[in-house]
């Protein structure tokens, strides 16, 4: 990993924490559907980061947002788990591409179904591992699992559209 | 021996996965067993000056919906006043309020500079601290009614824990013209039940009691944070199976947590004599 993309990996988490601290975290659609868009820094970090670095990476956004969140450790738990998976899901959902090494994580590289497949399967992953350890017990298990679906979705979506936002600023 | 360590080399990335996970789990065990972590949480000095640029904007937004509210509250004072003069008028009950008992509760103005209400356990921010004369345990109000209890401080911001939280309890009453015609008290406990934000349950109340849809819900007077007669909401549902002693009853809260404010920190001068009191084994 070069120096430019280094910088490059940092400006992207700090847009990220940006934006999830000071905006959407004030968006909660009927008090179920949340928005953790900081997990865009974990999912679109090029394909051949070394897994440890993704860890840590992972680990240090997590903390940030648990900083604003008083949650200590539940999101740096859920995004590093994220992060441990997500090299694993890469070779299960793409394995035609071989090496992962060549795989490029972006609309254009992966294709719109993939893609969205992708950003789906892994948010699922972290919502449900997320509300789960909030709420401490299955007692809530319906609300609990109404907010994931929710959440899902939401996340799903903005993580989508402003993927697509920040690739079409570059390209311009 | 190299064989191992080629395995130890493959799942490297396992092992650290594994340790910072742990170190996760340390963070959120620590926080919900202490009361007073003083680094991961909002009462952080530097988290919390940026969670104020960003509830400033918020602020201004609801400029309109505030002053409402203080004029309400402005109203409120003064029929409390009012109240409270014709109160002094009448002593014929015999009990003779004693003026230390009477002013033992005075209050401290704080400014919410964060707030959650969809978590299982919610936390409010708000911007004084022990500077200014706050500690731990002293309740927390607002116009609108109760808001929860002070948690965790440092010099100049607490944490407060509001009344949607998983460990909260509030000794209530119910107030009716019924109850008051009939001479007897409806006492009962509120405690969250986690899911919706402006719905509380209130517990073991006498099924026997004549208690309907639409009575107020206030803190008791058996209550040493807060002030007695302190609005918490509405009784929205009620019900009460055949076997059971007890009402199961649902409280619309009054207090809109998601657009808190201005709230009022309550210290209650006696309440460490209290305690004193209350420690004391029975011989």
């Amino acid at each position: 990993m070069n120096t430019q993309t280094l910088f490059k990996v940092i400006g992207t988490v700090l847009l990220y924490l940006f934006l999830q601290v000071f905006i959407v975290r004030n968006l909660v659609f009927f008090e179920v559907a949340f928005c953790f868009v900081y997990i865009s820094v974990i999912l679109f970090l090029p394909s051949n980061t070394p897994v440890s670095a993704v860890l840590l990476i992972a680990f240090l956004a997590g903390l940030s947002v648990d900083l604003f969140y008083n949650t200590a450790g539940m999101h740096a738990s859920a995004s590093l788990l994220l992060a441990f998976l997500r090299s694993y899901i890469i070779k299960v959902l793409f394995p035609t591409k071989g090496l992962d090494t060549e795989l490029v994580i972006s609309l254009d590289g992966m294709g719109m179904e993939r893609f969205i497949r992708y950003i789906v399967i892994l948010t699922f992953i972290h919502h449900v591992y997320l509300f789960f350890l909030e709420a401490g017990s299955f007692n809530y298990f319906l609300n609990t699992s109404l907010k994931v679906v929710a959440s899902v979705m939401f996340t799903s979506v903005v993580t989508f559209l402003l993927h697509v936002y920040f690739k079409s600023l570059q390209n311009t | 021996m190299s064989q191992l360590f080629g395995i130890l080399y493959r799942i490297r990335h396992f092992f650290m996965f594994l340790f910072l996970q742990i170190a996760c789990f340390y963070l959120i065990s620590k926080n919900s067993v202490y009361w007073d972590v003083t680094f991961f949480n909002s009462t952080n000095s530097a988290v919390a000056k940026s969670l104020r640029i960003s509830q400033n904007v918020r602020e201004f937004m609801n400029l309109g919906k505030v002053n409402d509210q203080l004029a309400l509250e402005n109203k409120k004072l003064r029929e409390e006043l009012t109240k409270s003069n014709e109160l002094t008028a009448l002593k014929e009950v015999g009990y003779k309020p004693d003026s230390n008992m009477a002013e033992r509760f005075d209050f401290l103005v704080a400014k919410v500079i964060s707030s959650t209400e969809n978590l299982t356990d919610n936390y409010i921010t708000i911007d004084k601290g022990t500077k200014h004369g706050i500690k731990p345990g002293m309740g927390v109000i607002c116009p609108q009614g109760v808001v929860g209890q002070v948690m965790s401080c440092n010099e100049d911001f607490s944490r407060v824990s509001s009344i949607l939280h998983s460990n909260f309890q509030v000794s209530s009453e119910i107030l009716s013209k019924k109850l008051r015609k009939e001479e007897v008290t409806a006492l009962g406990i509120g405690k969250w039940g986690g899911t919706n934000p402006s719905i509380m349950q209130l517990t073991t109340v006498d099924r026997f009691k004549p208690v309907s849809k639409g009575d107020s819900v206030v803190t008791s007077i058996q209550n040493s944070i807060f002030p007695p007669k302190i609005m918490i909401g509405r009784i929205s549902k009620i019900s009460a199976s055949p076997s059971e002693a007890f009402y199961d009853i649902n409280v619309r809260l009054s207090t809109d947590f998601s657009s808190l404010v201005y709230v009022y920190v309550v210290n209650n001068k006696l309440i460490e004599k209290q305690n004193q009191v209350e420690a004391k084994p029975v011989n």
